[in-house]
């Protein structure tokens, strides 16, 4: 039989042991069912034929794999800034060239122009018939005085423009297009300008006709429409 | 006392280790091995305290010791590209299937002896 004290001893281990196993039995258990989950949620099927070491590979390799694609986008990203602030110049620059080709175009006449200008209309008489002549002296007149747009009967001067007399009073202009009295000739420019120029005395166009007896008509419109040349441009010769 | 505080440890360790977050597989092979060593030191321990030679010393050292050898085992196999936790599983398990061998025969015997001791008896 143990004596008392060491009964005590006995019993204090006891408790000790206990306590001891049972968290023994604890760590074992849990551990142990880590491990199932983490077998049962592994998809075996697919690592089983790798080792360890092949995989760390490969992991190694992806990651290697990822930074040099983050690398990459981070480069593009860099090209696309760049590329965005070239673009807004360029933005620029077309805008420029956009205002410049509008510009010839309507310089040309092969676009639709409007503007304030004034109408001249010409009308053969018994006394005197309209010539090609006069309409050419015309419109050099209507240059001199700065004319943007001309055109006579719907149809647009432009620097390709000829007036030919075929026979007495049959005109054409434009490569064939017929035109007859009376003539309305469109001009867009400079109102008083223009007006005042055809004007003067004894050499402006309709003081000097009109003198003689032709019957010339001025009148000025707002918001004048002259079409644009329908005719081919092209050049053949100019190298 | 002690066969309750087992079975309240199991049951604490198997609710807190079914909800415990998993580890990566990478690691699960060393999880293994300790495992393993942790059982292996579990049957001495049974088998010591059956020969009333029991030392709760030498069991809890034995049990953490032994399963962080292990560990450590396999990760210089790892590094050396030696397999190190097979002689360490061959040895565990080998240790595992003496032991029990012996609560088996120390149950047998005690067995065998208390008929005996009946036979005599009447």
């Amino acid at each position: 039989m143990p004596k008392k004290g060491m009964m005590v001893v006995v019993q204090k281990g006891k408790i000790t042991m206990t306590i001891t196993i049972g968290l023994v039995c604890f760590v074992l258990v849990y551990i142990m069912f880590i491990q199932f989950r983490v077998i049962e949620k592994t998809d075996i099927a697919e690592i089983e034929d790798l080792r360890e070491a092949e995989l760390t590979e490969k992991l190694a390799d992806w990651k290697t794999k990822c930074e040099e694609l983050e690398k990459q986008i981070k480069e593009k990203e860099e090209k696309i800034d760049e590329y965005k602030k070239s673009a807004e110049t360029n933005e620029e620059a077309s805008e420029l060239l956009e205002k410049e080709l509008k510009q010839s175009r309507m310089l040309l006449g092969v676009t639709k122009v409007t503007g304030d200008g004034i109408i001249i209309t010409l009308e053969d008489n018994e006394e005197h018939e309209i010539t090609a002549t006069l309409l050419i002296e015309l419109i050099n007149e209507l240059k001199l005085a700065g004319a943007d747009a001309i055109s006579i009967n719907g149809e647009r001067v432009v620097n390709v423009t000829d007036i030919v007399e075929i026979t007495s009073g049959d005109i054409i202009m434009n490569s064939g297009k017929n035109i007859n009295s009376p003539f309305e000739i469109k001009v867009i420019g400079d109102q008083t300008y223009l007006d005042s120029a055809l004007n003067v005395k004894n050499s402006g166009f309709a003081d000097k006709y009109s003198k003689i007896g032709y019957k010339i008509k001025i009148e000025k419109v707002k918001d004048l429409e002259i079409p644009k040349y329908n005719g081919k441009m092209e050049l053949k010769y100019i190298k | 006392m002690v066969l309750f505080s087992i079975i309240l440890g199991c049951i604490i360790g198997a609710i807190l280790g079914s909800k415990a977050p998993i580890i990566p597989y990478t690691y699960s092979g060393y999880l293994a091995i300790s495992i393993v060593a942790a059982l292996d030191t579990v049957f001495g321990g049974i088998r010591s305290t059956l020969e009333g030679k029991f030392d709760l010393k030498v069991f809890v050292s034995g049990f953490f010791g032994n399963a962080i050898l292990s560990i450590l085992l396999t990760y210089l196999g790892e590094k050396l590209n030696v397999d190190i936790y097979l002689a360490a599983i061959v040895v565990f398990v080998g240790r595992m299937f003496t032991n029990l061998s012996i609560i088996r025969m120390h149950y047998l015997n005690k067995f065998t002896k208390k008929k005996e001791v009946a036979k005599n008896s009447k």
